[in-house]
């Protein structure tokens, strides 16, 4: 296979790629090979669905390419930016300026209110108070979380914690956000009201979502479905 | 409620770990008051272990001070190997103690001094004749010094009036066979080198209990020993009990200095209580030391209290830590976060502990800790000491123990905050954890 650089400018316009991808981890005396030989390229603004049933490696996948975890083996590119020989330090640092995150259990901090919550990683990057508060404000009023900022995530329903995340994780503009079964724990109205948020900060915002999922209406609202199967792609196919 | 937000979080880097370490003590009210528990009992039994070992050495040195050799004693170099007449002070080295001695800065230190003539000699009646340290004093500037005139059992101390009359220790009065009012005879070399009688009336007879000052010690009026040694007005020493110990090195400068002259030509000496008495200064530093490990062995008891709850406080903590690092903090911010909460609980908490042991310590043992219950006379380097000591506060200590306080409470956070930065995120956010 032919190298490819460190940073590459004709990948920018793909938002993730990655390149025979490879992850294993050591159970007892066991190897578990949890990705397989993957190769995937996301592009800007796609709203993509990684679905497979437990174990077939879809969370595996997202934490790669999300510098949560690095691969055993293979190569992981974000926005033209290898990140899966960086160091430690310089990858916390690449997370907070151009990945979001939401995760199933909504982790939220719970120290913090909900505005605190969702400014945090835009505090982190150094964001001025007054562009800090203008954007979670607007994300607020357009999610309908308008009037619950001061709570903290214990006094908020499982519905309303997912969408302070998808505010979290979009209001510091990242290039894309990664949804490890964000409606896993939700009812089914909550469901589709954050999917209906989440298919709308995508379209109006342009902001790219990959989704690790089991559940039907995120792979009903998705635009390209990747199923995984035993921690290798099995299919991957884009939806009208 | 934005406002307030943003207000509250508005810088990056380490101040944003400060002020989440800060949210978290805050609102984890239970675990803040089990972990600040443990500091503040440390710091209440560090300031009463202090303030009691404080005011027991004190005691000592006082006591030793006021029935030995004072706080300072200056005398000829060669008096404290040779206790004899001949060893006396020049009188123009008398004079000018005394003239140091009433100097605004060095009399404002002073509680009393008081010149003496020391020597050996023989006590001798119809009963037998036994060894005795014979001390010539001014009654009244030894009646302000030493304790001696208020353990006085049977008649009286002497008056500045007496002549030929004597107090005299109890085991001494009992071998002697001598009770008030009794004649006996002393005997010692005196400044010719002759050796000299002198008829004395026992004026009183004292208890200090301690057995070696009862069996040997003569107290005579400084003009009768004058007259029957021939000492021309000349005294040995000249024992300084000053207001605190604590007052030592700076009244041994000052009296250094207006004695310069002569101390280089070798015809004074002015020594502190631990030159003076190396046996209560080797017992002080031995207290410290066994002090010391004590306080250790405690702290390290305490550290390792500390440093299982905030290690539980961070493993409850995993999922949290795990999202700060997912979004984007460093694991080392992350860590500095435990740093911060155990260093901040730390101080208050020593702040608190040192506050409630000196409110607890003052408030019921202000007056003193009684021990008279469990322990008999207790005598140590020619000094008894007493039951009930008295506890003392000195800023030196609470500076002492705030910072080891810190020192202990912030080691016991590294561990947990290495462990705090170095968490599998990846493993801590999975949701069935």
């Amino acid at each position: 296979m032919k190298a490819m650089p460190e940073h590459d400018d004709r990948l920018n316009a793909t938002a993730i790629r990655t390149d025979r991808v490879n992850k294993t981890f050591r159970q007892a005396s066991e190897e578990v090979h949890a990705v397989r030989d993957v190769s995937l390229a996301v592009a800007t603004g796609e709203f993509t669905a990684l679905a497979g049933p437990s174990g077939s490696g879809k969370t595996t996948l997202l934490n790669l390419v999300g510098g949560l975890t690095r691969p055993t083996s293979g190569r992981v590119w974000v926005g033209g930016n290898e990140i899966s020989r960086m160091r430690q330090r310089k990858l916390a640092k690449f997370r907070l300026q151009r990945i979001g995150f939401v995760f199933q259990a909504y982790n939220l901090l719970p120290v913090l209110s909900a505005f605190e919550n969702a400014e945090f990683p835009m505090l982190l990057q150094g964001i001025a108070a007054g562009e800090r508060r203008s954007r979670v404000t607007a994300l607020f009023e357009r999610t309908g979380l308008a009037g619950l900022e001061a709570r903290r995530p214990g006094k908020l329903s499982g519905g309303q914690q997912q969408r302070v995340a998808v505010v979290r994780a979009v209001a510091g503009r990242p290039a894309f956000v990664l949804a490890d079964e964000p409606t896993a724990n939700l009812d089914s109205a909550a469901s589709d009201s954050l999917l209906d948020l989440m298919s709308e900060l995508n379209r109006d915002l342009g902001v790219t979502f990959v989704f690790a999922t089991h559940d039907a209406k995120v792979m009903d609202r998705s635009r390209r479905l990747v199923k995984m199967v035993d921690g290798a792609i099995a299919s991957d196919e884009l939806r009208p | 409620m934005a406002g307030r937000s943003t207000r509250y979080l508005r810088e990056p880097a380490w101040r944003v770990s400060a002020k989440l370490a800060l949210r978290s003590l805050r609102l984890n009210v239970r675990r803040t008051i089990l972990t600040a528990a443990a500091m503040i009992l440390g710091g209440g039994l560090l300031i009463f272990g202090f303030s009691l070992t404080d005011g027991g050495q004190e005691m000592w040195i006082r006591e030793a001070a006021r029935m030995g050799t004072g706080h300072i004693v200056i005398e000829r170099p060669e008096f404290r190997n040779a206790p004899r007449i001949e060893n006396r002070l020049p009188r123009e080295v008398h004079d000018v103690v005394t003239r140091a001695l009433a100097s605004p800065a060095v009399a404002s230190r002073v509680m009393a001094a008081s010149a003496q003539l020391g020597v050996r000699g023989l006590a001798s009646s119809a009963a037998g004749a036994r060894p005795v340290k014979i001390t010539a004093v001014v009654p009244e500037a030894e009646a302000g010094l030493s304790t001696l005139d208020a353990k006085v059992t049977a008649g009286r101390y002497l008056r500045p009036d007496d002549e030929a009359r004597a107090v005299i220790g109890v085991r001494l009065a009992a071998s002697l066979r001598l009770e008030p009012g009794s004649k006996f005879v002393v005997q010692s070399e005196d400044a010719t080198g002759e050796i000299a009688s002198q008829l004395l009336r026992v004026a009183g007879i004292f208890r200090s209990g301690v057995a070696e000052v009862d069996q040997t010690t003569v107290q005579v009026p400084l003009q009768t020993a004058d007259g029957w040694l021939g000492a021309g007005n000349g005294v040995t020493n000249v024992k300084v009990v000053l207001l605190h110990s604590s007052l030592v090195p700076e009244t041994v400068a000052a009296l250094e200095e207006a004695l310069a002259a002569h101390i280089l030509e070798g015809n004074v000496a002015v020594l502190d209580w631990k030159t003076a008495n190396p046996a209560l200064a080797s017992a002080i530093a031995l207290d410290n030391f066994s002090g010391s490990i004590v306080r250790v062995l405690l702290f390290g008891i305490i550290a390792f209290g500390i440093m299982n709850t905030v290690l539980m406080s961070v493993l409850h903590r995993h999922r949290e830590f795990g999202i700060l690092q997912a979004i984007g903090m460093s694991p080392a911010q992350t860590g500095v976060i435990v740093l911060i909460e155990g260093m901040v609980l730390t101080l208050l908490s020593g702040f608190i502990g040192v506050g409630l042991g000196t409110f607890l310590t003052w408030y019921f043992f202000g007056d003193g800790l009684d021990f008279s219950g469990s322990m008999d006379e207790m005598t140590f380097s020619g000094i008894l000491l007493e039951p009930v000591i008295v506890p003392e506060f000195r800023t030196g200590r609470y500076l002492q123990s705030l910072g080891f306080i810190l020192v202990v409470g912030t080691i016991a956070s590294v561990y947990p905050a290495l462990r705090a930065a170095r968490i599998d995120v990846t493993e801590v956010l999975k949701f069935d954890r």
